[in-house]
């Protein structure tokens, strides 16, 4: 192929934060660096993915390699870093392994949290950055648009974003199963130190209604009590606010437990029993472990709520699996529209079209005619060839001009659509051919699975079904679906199907990771 | 044709069952819009084949013991319609879609066809007394599935490390509350319903206190709840106790629908 998809970029796992912000880019200004993207020697169209986990940079263009050689000087040149620095770091994912790491990083498969969902509107944003700035073309706009569907996809059919899967989460998760609402609920921080914070931020986001802050030194109370729009409350005093609190954290610990079982039983007892949840952070722990016994106290101390994070984490891994699979297939699928668009392959298709029309109508006419001489026949033929010569002369001059410039997918596309030329525009249905091939993937793959998704892995098979596409009969399944859907991002601008799937993207009541990932 | 719409109802909850059953295993919004509609309609089927029933009667058909059960199960459907109507609380639908199935099942195996009324209870008084004593059965039995749920998700959340497939249940205070409004009402509604059957045997028969064990058993469920509501407006009982409670009161109210239907005692028992 003639073309091809390079992504260069580096991540949580293969950078140091130090390397990253290095390199970053600022958000809402990505247009300068798009537009001298695009105007490095080979890129054709290009988009920029830059959070505070990863920067990428995603570029298409005629030569493969020469783009993987340009795009990290490209990087470090934007940054005044030297090109060495990141050599280590960064990586390279090239034609579908590319495709792949996009879907990868959308259906939020490659983050630091798995499941996590800030990282679809941060690609969002930044494809409408690349749309806006004309970096991106036709083949990224595709890219995109279906990277977008695959991490919906998957929200949809796994549960890969639904449990808490970090401390503070856990909390809040557990604090949903006891209280109804938070709104009217007081939680009392037990210990100034950042984990407490932490936690007590995460739960005011949450919604909890107001929080109390006590401190061994009470100057360190207020000034965190200030911070977050607390209380502050007197160490001393605590037996006076203890029943006051729905939610204690405990983040701070000392010679004996804190709040010993006789301190929460009285406590209990004065706020008549309404229930109450300890969340004990602190090691080695502050509160009395005897007190889960009491009825209506809730304690979960640090290792609980690990254990909660590990199970759910473990969930995840489980689901992330499972969607490995559908970005497999939703691969498979890009590949094989991105691989129609090539030039060759629709010329060849054309000529035999068009033979194939010739051929049907001579034999028809000479039917009609009776008997011919072998003279008559002859001119016939030439004649009819002729005219099929000199209708697909512009066509086929202005695919061959166009081969590997930025306009061919453009070009092939057109003549695809317009001489019906295979189905392979969108989501294909499944051709006559692949329905019989052996060892077809199970059915729980889904209807984009269930078509082959090995198939141009497989080398043999996919040529064999590539030939058949390109041969098959002009009543082929009609690319319907992806007119309509490219008609609809024209008149609506990449900005509002942005907003639109932005919308529904957001989890309605997942657990609360928000705090986790990608700010 | 009574039958049949009986029978209809008991699909219907069935398959609500199941819609409630799914929708607090998996996260997803089909089946709990599917739950209302699906109680709904078997309220509505149910409700026709009551109505009809008590047609060919002439009287209210709530005198059997099968009537009777069909009766409760209709109110527990229409109470938990009504809360639901507020807040749609799918895991109460899995306690209360089973026992509806449960109740108009057995009202269905132990058909025997209308009978007709003993002389002299015939008066308006069938329709009050009936329609308040079961109803006030049909709110314990929502106090008793809140209370049944509020137990499991109690024990996972003491246990700290329980099985993830009950995370979807509602939060202990949620189900606190209904307990305590169904215990209010409840509570008041069997107030009514016995002073109504206290008034209607005097008119029917004379005197008020006819050693009655139906009346025996119902001043046992009636002290249960006024001691718990004693308890928990004075005490602050709540929670887990509140929960058993609870339970145990609804207990005695199906010991005594079923114990005094079955062994014939009284005039509940013959009446059936």
């Amino acid at each position: 192929m003639e073309r091809g998809i390079v992504l260069v970029g580096l991540n949580h796992r293969s950078a140091p934060v130090e390397v990253r912000e290095g390199v970053a880019f600022a958000n809402g200004r990505l247009e300068p660096p798009l537009r001298r993207l695009v105007a490095v020697a080979g890129v054709a169209e290009g988009a920029i993915l830059s959070t505070c986990n990863r920067v990428e940079v995603l570029a298409c263009g005629p030569d493969p390699a020469a783009l993987g050689a340009a795009l990290p000087g490209f990087l470090a040149s934007e940054h005044g870093v030297p090109e060495p620095a990141l050599a280590g770091h960064l990586y390279t994912h090239t034609d579908r392994e590319a495709v792949r790491h996009l879907f990868r990083v959308a259906a939020s498969l490659d983050s630091m949290v798995v499941g996590e969902p800030q990282i679809l509107g941060q690609l969002k944003e930044q494809y409408a950055a690349a749309a806006a700035a004309g970096a991106s073309g036709q083949i990224l706009h595709r890219c995109f648009h279906r990277s977008f569907s695959v991490a919906k996809r998957i929200r949809r059919e796994t549960r890969i974003a639904e449990r808490a899967v970090s401390i503070g989460s856990a909390a809040v998760e557990l604090s949903r199963s006891i209280f109804d609402r938070l709104a009217d609920k007081s939680a009392l921080l037990l210990g100034a130190g950042t984990m407490g914070e932490l936690t007590a931020r995460q739960l005011l986001a949450q919604g909890v209604g107001s929080v109390m802050v006590a401190n061994r030194t009470f100057d360190r109370a207020i000034d965190v009590a200030r911070t977050l729009g607390a209380m502050p409350v007197p160490w001393d005093r605590l037996p006076r606010y203890l029943p006051l609190a729905d939610l204690v954290i405990a983040a701070t610990s000392g010679e004996e437990f804190l709040l010993p079982r006789a301190a929460i039983e009285e406590a209990m007892h004065e706020r008549r029993h309404r229930a109450m949840f300890l969340i004990d952070l602190a090691v080695p722990r502050a509160l009395d472990p005897a007190v889960n016994q009491l009825d209506n106290v809730y304690l979960y101390d640090i290792d609980d709520l690990e254990g909660v994070v590990t199970q759910n984490r473990g969930a995840r891994a489980r689901e992330a699996a499972k969607a490995e699979t559908i970005v497999d297939a939703e691969v498979d699928t890009f590949w094989r529209w991105y691989t129609s668009l090539d030039v060759v392959p629709t010329i060849v298709a054309l000529r035999e079209r068009m033979e194939a029309i010739r051929r049907y109508e001579v034999e028809r006419s000479l039917a009609a005619l009776g008997a011919l001489d072998p003279r008559q026949r002859e001119a016939l033929e030439r004649l009819t060839q002729a005219i099929v010569n000199k209708v697909l002369h512009a066509p086929l001059t202005a695919l061959r001009r166009h081969r590997a410039d930025p306009a061919e997918a453009f070009y092939v596309e057109a003549a695809r659509r317009l001489f019906r030329l295979g189905a392979d525009l969108q989501e294909l249905g499944p051709s006559p051919r692949s329905r019989q091939v052996p060892d077809a993937p199970p059915e729980e793959l889904g209807e984009a699975g269930a078509e082959r998704p090995q198939a141009s892995r497989r080398g043999p098979g996919a040529s064999e079904e590539r030939s058949a596409r390109s041969a098959r009969a002009p009543d082929g399944p009609p690319g319907g679906e992806a007119e309509r859907e490219s008609a609809h991002a024209g008149r609506r601008g990449p900005g509002a199907s942005e907003e639109r799937s932005a919308r529904s993207a957001r989890a309605p009541d997942g657990p609360p990771d928000e705090f986790d990932e990608d700010t | 044709m009574e039958l049949g719409l009986l029978r209809l109802a008991i699909g219907l909850y069935l398959a609500g069952t199941v819609a409630a059953l799914v929708g607090i295993a998996v996260r997803q919004d089909l089946p709990r819009t599917l739950l209302p509609r699906l109680l709904w309609a078997g309220f509505v089927a149910h409700g026709l084949s009551i109505a009809g029933r008590s047609w060919t009667a002439g009287h209210m058909a709530v005198t059997t013991f099968d009537e009777a059960l069909s009766f409760l199960a209709l109110l527990l459907v229409a109470v938990f319609l009504v809360v639901q109507l507020r807040r749609p609380l799918v895991a109460l639908g899995a306690v209360v879609s089973p026992l509806a199935f449960g109740l108009t099942l057995a009202a269905d195996a132990v058909y025997r066809g209308v009978r007709p009324l003993a002389p002299g209870l015939d008066s308006a008084w069938l329709p009050i007394h009936v329609v308040l004593s079961v109803l006030g059965d049909a709110v314990f039995a929502l106090a008793f599935s809140a209370s049944l749920l509020y137990l499991v998700q109690e024990r996972r959340l003491k246990a700290r490390r329980a099985p993830a497939a009950l995370r979807y249940l509602p939060s202990l205070e949620t189900l606190d509350r209904v307990n305590y409004r169904c215990l209010v009402w409840g509570l008041i509604l069997l107030t009514l319903g016995m002073v109504s059957g206290i008034v209607w045997a005097h008119t029917a028969w004379g005197g008020f206190w006819s050693k009655e064990p139906k009346l025996v058993l119902s001043f046992v469920i009636w002290g249960i709840y006024v001691v718990l509501l004693q308890g928990r407006m004075t005490a602050g009982w709540r929670g887990r106790w509140a929960a058993t409670l609870t339970i145990a009161g609804f207990a005695v109210i199906v010991l005594s629908l079923v114990g005094v239907n079955v062994l014939g005692l009284g005039n509940h028992g013959k009446a059936f």
